[in-house]
């Protein structure tokens, strides 16, 4: 079946180490109300939003579509925090029930999505520290990074883009892929919990972002994809 | 933050790895219903034990609370962690019928309700023994989910996530 994905185990303890919190000192708010994002994206965050607000307004079966809304991206969060499957799902139930007891202190709709994009990086981050504590040489925790050996995705059919893509990005960095993965999912992160999350200071995040996101642009331009 | 002579956004960039993403790491079909079982079990009266082991080779494309598709065959276990003890559960489905057992670590006197959560809402209960063994014989099948509570009551019920049968 198709969990399983056994590549040799990866050292990558770099991505659990804590900083300094005083590094985190200046944060960088990028957006927590998306507005800058594709049709695709910004649609499901607006639409979220108003599934939000019915909800908050007594409609029981907008909290559903709440959930399929958004359940997959929180499942892209997790993951690019490198959690394997299981403690992914976990994080996005766990996720979910904070919400519940939480909805009160999100003012603005619009950032229901990153609201819950937060909380789920900070809880995949957590249960990352978790897992490696009583498991340290478990090679179960997957990495977030392209695979390189056969694996489920490698049974995905791509589209051609998407390949092209892929194959671009695999010439990046690992660091480069991890970060990006990271700052891809969801609406944009603050850079100060990508930063605890990969133990980069938060004064890094972003000139390491602009060179892989160049990196990539001139491997995509190379590629003739641009 | 984009250049204008730049030919794609870095936002568009990130839209595009998050959608390779998409493709590449798909998530359990029911991710949603497990997240919303989870919702349901919250609102009863009840504190939620926690999944702890389950057979790998079950998880996959379908979610670790919803481990089975309805009518699979065969015989798989589960383990819950709860407040000073542990419950293994072990179910065995053939064509026509179902059977649960279960052991509760350290033994200690219990009540445990076996309730369906399909259309046709059903409990049946039993005890746990001096061993800390539990049966369900003859079991419904669907999403089941099981209820502890101590005897004498002292604390409140204790119940696992939802799993098929």
């Amino acid at each position: 079946m198709l969990v399983a994905h056994r590549s040799p185990p990866l050292d990558f303890t770099w991505l659990y180490q804590e900083q300094d919190p005083r590094l985190y000192r200046d944060v960088i708010n990028v957006s927590e109300v998306p507005g800058t994002q594709d049709a695709e994206p910004g649609a499901r965050w607006s639409a979220s939003a108003a599934a939000f607000v019915a909800w908050r307004d007594g409609d029981q079966a907008a909290l559903e579509e709440l959930v399929r809304l958004l359940s997959p991206t929180l499942w892209q969060v997790a993951r690019a925090a490198g959690l394997d499957r299981s403690h992914a799902e976990d994080v996005v139930q766990t996720t979910w029930l904070a919400l519940m007891d939480h909805a009160d202190s999100i003012a603005h709709p619009m950032a229901v999505a990153g609201w819950l994009c937060t909380s789920a990086r900070r809880e995949s981050w957590r249960v990352s520290k978790r897992v490696r504590r009583e498991r340290p040489t478990d090679d179960d925790v997957l990495h977030p990074t392209l695979p390189t050996a056969e694996g489920p995705e490698t049974e995905v059919v791509l589209a051609d883009d998407h390949l092209r893509l892929r194959l671009c990005l695999d010439r990046l960095t690992e660091r480069c892929q991890t970060l990006l993965r990271m700052l891809a999912a969801g609406p944009r992160p603050e850079y100060a919990e990508v930063s605890a999350a990969l133990g980069m200071a938060v004064g890094s995040i972003g000139p390491t972002r602009a060179r892989c996101l160049d990196k990539l642009r001139r491997e995509l331009i190379s590629e003739g994809s641009l | 933050m984009a250049d204008p002579l730049d030919p794609i956004s870095d936002d568009q960039i990130l839209d595009a790895v998050a959608g390779l993403w998409e493709a590449l790491d798909p998530p359990p079909d029911d991710l949603a219903e497990g997240v919303l079982a989870r919702l349901d079990a919250n609102d009863l009266d009840a504190e939620l034990l926690t999944l702890v082991e389950f057979d790998k080779e079950l998880a996959g494309v379908r979610s670790t609370t919803m481990l089975r598709a309805p009518n699979e065959i065969g015989t798989w276990s589960l383990e819950y962690l709860g407040p000073g003890f542990r419950v293994q559960v072990r179910i065995s489905r053939s064509q026509r019928e179902a059977r649960l057992d279960g052991w509760v670590v350290p033994a200690q006197p219990m009540t445990v309700y076996l309730t369906s959560m399909g259309s046709k809402d059903s409990t049946t209960e039993t005890q746990v023994g001096d061993s800390g063994r539990f049966e369900f014989p003859v079991t419904p099948t669907g999403a089941c989910r099981l209820t502890f509570v101590s005897d004498p009551t002292s604390t409140r019920p204790l119940v696992t996530p939802p799993f098929w049968i």
